[in-house]
């Protein structure tokens, strides 16, 4: 008779465990999505911000002096005092960044991996290219060459230099590199917003 | 704004809003540096099963750091306002340039450190994942850098007109 009660308690116990299981794994999985998306948008957020910072694409502009909102960008009329654009770009960055971190939630691991090498030295890439055609132009070329002061001209070297490195990074290396990139990209933005700011360093 | 402006000065209430975001930089500080420290200097293993304990249970500030610097960020982005119109124009007129370049750049290092913030707390979720140690470490240290920035230039700012300036 115990040893059937015991027995009994076993398989009681077997099935009990079921439910447990699920109820990890699905709280694992969670964990899990939240982390993809916590990384993906903590590398995407400072990358766009320092893109939209540098476009000059706000969301909103704001302006204090007359407390007056307009949508996207706005050049300040005749008495509407200084424009802020800062809450614009934040507001931009923080919505697209949510967007990509939820959309890499749902895609495989290594495919977020890849893309977020593409994604990242196609941001260094691309002004790179348009910076040396500038330098090609003013300093070099021996022809008229202003055709190639275009950012879409500069997107074509961009994108094949993004894509060979993309291609060439060994999957391992891409793997472990991941989280790291949540320190490059905020450091390397703050490189260019800093050298954007000399300026008032240099008078 | 009218309701407030009836009750108060206008002046008087921007100097309130100043000094709460002071003593929100305070407690911000002081959390987020101890949390560095302790990520700096690990517990230790001393002989026998005795662990040398960190100072500070680091683990259990990360959801108050979080919390403080989006607060924080917050009561910055509203005295920003102010700041705009009544402290940078005559900072440019009087030509301080590097306070000026300075709190720009302040804006831009507060607002990395924010977009850093879900993956802060998930580095620092229970169980603590040895895999993540090192990346965890950085983005403190990081984050504690941008606070002691943003303090000291936000003390700057508030030197050439703020509360008691």
């Amino acid at each position: 008779m115990t040893q059937t009660l015991d027995v009994g308690g076993r398989f009681s116990q077997l099935d009990s465990s079921h439910p447990v299981d699920a109820t990890t794994s699905a709280a694992q999985t969670r964990a899990s999505q939240f982390g993809t998306f916590a990384i993906t948008f903590g590398i995407t957020f400072p990358l766009l911000y320092t893109v939209f910072e540098r476009l000059n694409w706000p969301l909103f502009t704001y302006q204090p002096a007359v407390g007056k909102l307009y949508f996207w960008l706005h050049r300040p009329l005749s008495g509407e005092g200084p424009p802020m654009y800062w809450y614009g770009w934040i507001v931009l960055a923080v919505a697209s960044a949510f967007v990509v971190g939820w959309i890499a939630t749902m895609v495989s691991g290594q495919w977020l991996r890849r893309a977020t090498v593409f994604c990242c030295a196609l941001a260094a890439l691309w002004p790179a290219a348009l910076a040396a055609l500038r330098i090609f132009i003013t300093d070099w070329a021996t022809f008229d060459a202003d055709f190639l002061n275009s950012v879409w001209v500069a997107a074509v070297p961009g994108f094949l230099g993004a894509a060979a490195i993309t291609y060439f990074v060994p999957s391992r290396l891409a793997e472990r590199a991941w989280t790291s990139w949540l320190l490059i990209v905020p450091i390397g933005g703050l490189v260019v917003l800093g050298y954007s700011l000399q300026q008032y360093f240099v008078r | 704004m009218d309701i407030i402006s009836g009750i108060i000065r206008e002046d008087t209430f921007w100097k309130i809003l100043l000094f709460v975001h002071f003593l929100l930089a305070v407690s911000l500080l002081a959390a987020v540096t101890l949390q560095a420290v302790a990520v700096l200097m690990p517990a230790r293993q001393a002989a026998g099963n005795f662990v040398d304990r960190s100072p500070v249970p680091a683990a259990s500030y990360a959801a108050v750091i979080a919390i403080l610097y989006v607060l924080q960020a917050l009561m910055g982005a509203w005295v920003y306002v102010k700041y705009r119109t009544y402290v940078r124009i005559p900072m440019e007129e009087l030509r301080h340039w590097w306070t000026v370049g300075s709190f720009e750049f302040k804006e831009h290092v507060v607002t990395m450190g924010m977009g850093l913030l879900p993956a802060y707390w998930y580095f620092w979720r229970q169980p603590l994942s040895a895999e993540h140690d090192g990346v965890r470490k950085w983005v403190t240290i990081f984050l504690a850098l941008s606070v002691w920035y943003a303090f000291i230039v936000g003390h700057v700012a508030n030197d050439f007109r703020g509360v008691g300036s």
